[in-house]
């Protein structure tokens, strides 16, 4: 069984295999049909690089959808 | 062609929607299609996994001519906006931006002096910065000077429907501005926006007062008619008052009057 680590996503502790990157984190949660940005540690990642950013223990984890706003 | 030029960017609508409050995403959907609008504003929100199908994006860019303006909304400082206007870059493909930064939530007066300190970050980064400011010349002279593309100055508190609260400071930064003066927040009636364009503001930012109608589309479209009727108006040029009668019928060669 792969290790596992635990993040922060979106302020919540959320668990998943070590060596996971942005998009498994993407499709674990499945927000990966939305039009989504993804923040890691105050870094913006964009959607090329999503595949080969691998998370750490203890990331930060932001994912920001447009909602209704004035 | 009487278009509002924003940036690079023309608009034959000068009606700029918000998206907030509205009971559902259908009705702001048909809301925003029956207004004509061709910019709304959108908020960065977390994803809730809770509520999928939440994202706006899709649906409204799926609107022919339809261009998003994020807003910085929930950000209390510079730094925080400037983060948020570059996550909603990323996400929405538009230049525009709309820097809001209210920090009490009692009364969302924008904050001028981390306001003036993003709009000047992020137009040196290439935004179009649209800022939520106060109804204060000489701040709105400054964020011209910062390279703002417009100023978005208040009528009166978001959401108070108060309508043109601030008319007499929005005419001195009307008369000194060289970008366009867009009022935003406060209005509460279609007649209110047109004032505001009988005024001569370029546009009016209208949200709470379509949402929070009986009927939102038709509030919509209403809004519209006024906003290019005031337009109209001002753009034909509007008599100036006198402080006595001006008679509009010949007063004499009447019956018995003598000529």
């Amino acid at each position: 069984m792969s290790q596992m680590i635990t993040i922060q996503v979106n302020g919540e502790s959320f668990t998943l295999p070590a060596g996971s990157s942005v998009s498994n984190l993407l499709a674990s949660i499945g927000s990966e049909q939305e039009s989504v940005a993804t923040v890691v540690n105050d870094q913006i990642v964009r959607p090329d690089n999503r595949a080969s950013f691998r998370l750490k223990k203890g990331d930060r984890v932001e994912i920001l959808i447009f909602a209704g706003g004035g | 062609m009487d278009s509002l030029h924003i940036g690079s960017y023309t608009f034959s609508s000068r009606l700029i929607l918000g998206t907030g409050k509205f009971s559902s995403s259908s009705v702001m959907l048909e809301a925003v299609k029956a207004s004509g609008t061709q910019l709304v504003t959108v908020a960065l929100r977390r994803f809730n996994r809770e509520q999928p199908g939440d994202d706006l994006f899709t649906p409204l860019t799926s609107i022919p001519g339809i261009t998003l303006m994020p807003n910085t909304s929930g950000a209390s400082t510079a730094a925080e906006a400037v983060q948020a206007a570059r996550i909603a870059r990323e996400l929405s493909g538009s230049p525009f931006i709309k820097v809001e930064i209210h920090p009490n939530p009692q009364h969302l007066m924008p904050d001028p002096i981390e306001t003036y300190e993003a709009s000047k970050i992020l137009a040196k980064e290439g935004f179009l910065v649209m800022p939520y400011i106060p109804a204060d010349p000489v701040l709105a002279k400054r964020l011209e000077e910062a390279g703002c593309v417009s100023v978005m100055p208040l009528g009166s508190a978001i959401g108070s429907g108060q309508g043109l609260a601030t008319a007499e400071m929005l005419k001195i930064i009307i008369r000194e501005s060289t970008i366009p003066v867009i009022v935003d927040a406060g209005l509460r009636s279609p007649s209110e926006a047109a004032l505001a364009m009988e005024m001569g503001c370029d546009a009016v930012l209208v949200n709470s007062a379509v949402a929070v109608a009986g009927n939102p589309p038709v509030m919509a479209e209403a809004f519209a008619e006024a906003v290019a009727a005031g337009r109209k108006a001002f753009a034909a040029g509007i008599m100036e008052k006198s402080g006595i009668a001006v008679a509009t019928s010949p007063l004499t060669s009447f019956l018995g009057t003598e000529a």
